[in-house]
């Protein structure tokens, strides 16, 4: 009975390193547009303080501001999500920040 | 590089917050507890927007203080082949964004409207959205909803539905709250309306709702794919129901499926009535990568007394089956003060950990009032 549900929590909750790809298209869609491109906040239909995530050409127009290609620490975007804790009302996965991190500092491919 | 400007800073609480905006959907805590379906209350088989001559008895029967729940409170009688109704919402409160702030803002302000007869007629829901950021005022004027529906028993609930225009799918509960993980993140977000054609069915025992869509190709959408959605839903005896749900999207950039099961239980003694969800989502990502994710979310609804109606609610959603630890849990609380048949007050909280609460946790405490036209 332990095993099925250590079994179930392993498949359910995730027990393997984070190896999903580090690339622009990716974080784009599965970070940062979930995160923040809520259609209130940054997405094309609102696109507030000028960024949306929401579709690879905005994700991108919006990065090419926030990001400095291999300098995560440096980058606004990360500050951002840091300092002010963006998304402030579901606040973004320890995992993510490191992917996002991972993506600048690999020379943000795909940018 | 480090230096945020500061208005980025100065309007943080205002957008966390205007990603908790609603619009009045419908209140499915009154399904099985009070009614069978959706249609029972609105014309819509969606349910939400305007309310059907059962629905404003209900809204009457069930505030505190009574009166008159039709339009204007019937000061303004609309010929028969028109009905108008509206809903306008806003809240304030706090959020913890990592320090509890204060915030105040709009939530829904739109009108409804249907005209036609002989069980034809033209929906329309038009209103305010929020402003876009260096964008044309006009911006905020637009409908979210306008589309032409056939129904096969005008005065009556049950029967075949087909509508056709712009429309949200039907997919799984529809529960009001759009934070709500299964709405969020599970193929049902506010704004996810598309342009497409629905054949559904409603009966007294099981509903089906089969809608095919295409994203909004004008206005900037939430939705961005193209696909179709299924739910259906089987009522077992008066009290309880099971459905299962089925939705593709798919774009050049992303393509996603849900699949899901839903399932109400009335307990009639307790007043209490259970609802449930829970999914299985695939998202593949065209240029390289995938990620399953898993979405739930019950909610229990205790009715206090007429007019007051208690909501907890717990979510899971595990946003990469493959990473270890990248999920989050909630605790929804809400109390519903339905005052009169058109006033509605809403103090709604959640508390939400990520990774058990080994992650930065979140959380918010909202007063919401709502009016309807």
């Amino acid at each position: 009975m332990t095993a099925i549900a250590v079994s179930l929590c392993s498949v359910a909750c995730g027990t393997t390193p984070d190896d999903r790809p580090a690339t622009f298209e990716f974080v784009s869609l599965e970070v940062l547009a979930p995160a923040c491109a809520t259609v209130a906040c940054h997405s094309s239909s609102t696109n507030a303080r000028g960024f949306a995530f929401d579709t690879l050409p905005a994700s991108r127009q919006a990065l090419r501001s926030l990001v400095i290609v291999g300098n995560a620490q440096a980058s606004q975007l990360i500050d951002v999500i840091k300092r002010n804790r963006m998304p402030p009302d579901e606040p973004m996965a320890d995992q993510d920040v490191a992917l996002l991190e991972a993506w600048i500092n690999n020379g943000a491919p795909g940018l | 590089m480090r230096t945020i400007p500061i208005i980025f800073l100065t309007g943080l609480a205002g957008l966390a917050l205007a990603g908790l905006a609603r619009v009045a959907h419908a209140y499915p805590q009154y399904q099985l507890s009070r009614d069978q379906a959706c249609t029972s209350c609105h014309l819509s088989p969606a349910g939400g927007g305007l309310l059907a001559e059962n629905g404003i008895a209900v809204a009457e029967s069930t505030a505190t203080y009574n009166g008159s729940g039709a339009f204007f409170y019937g000061a303004f009688e609309p010929p028969s082949w028109l009905q108008l109704g509206g809903d306008v919402i806003a809240a304030a409160g706090a959020v913890d964004s990592g320090k509890l702030g204060a915030a105040a803002f709009p939530m829904q302000a739109e009108a409804y409207a249907s005209a036609g007869g002989h069980g034809f007629t033209l929906e329309v829901t038009g209103g305010l959205r929020r402003p876009l950021d260096g964008g044309s005022p006009l911006h905020v004027a637009w409908s979210r909803e306008h589309y032409l529906m056939w129904r096969q028993n005008p005065t009556s609930p049950f029967g075949l539905y087909v509508r056709a225009g712009r429309f949200m799918p039907v997919f799984g509960l529809r529960l009001a709250e759009h934070v709500v993980y299964t709405q969020r993140y599970g193929g049902m977000p506010l704004y996810g309306e598309a342009y497409g054609t629905a054949v559904e069915y409603v009966a007294s025992s099981f509903e089906v709702h089969a809608t095919g869509f295409v994203h909004d190709p004008i206005a900037s959408a939430v939705e961005h794919g193209d696909g179709g959605a299924l739910y259906a839903e089987a009522r077992i005896g008066p009290h309880a129901a099971l459905g299962v749900e089925g939705k593709y999207s798919g774009s050049s950039e992303v393509h996603t499926t849900y699949g899901g099961v839903t399932g109400k239980l009335f307990l009639e003694g307790a007043d209490l009535l259970f609802q449930a969800e829970a999914e299985v989502i695939h998202q593949k990502v065209m240029a390289g990568g995938s990620a399953n994710q898993l979405a739930g979310y019950v909610m229990g609804t205790h009715t206090i007394t007429d007019g007051w109606l208690l909501d907890v609610g717990v979510g899971h959603f595990t946003q990469d089956t493959s990473v270890a630890g990248l999920y989050r849990d909630c605790v929804d609380v809400g109390v519903h003060w339905f005052t009169t048949p058109h006033v509605e007050l809403l103090l709604t909280a959640r508390l939400e950990l990520l990774d058990k609460g080994s992650g930065p946790n979140g959380g918010y405490a909202l007063a919401q009032l709502h009016y309807r036209l």
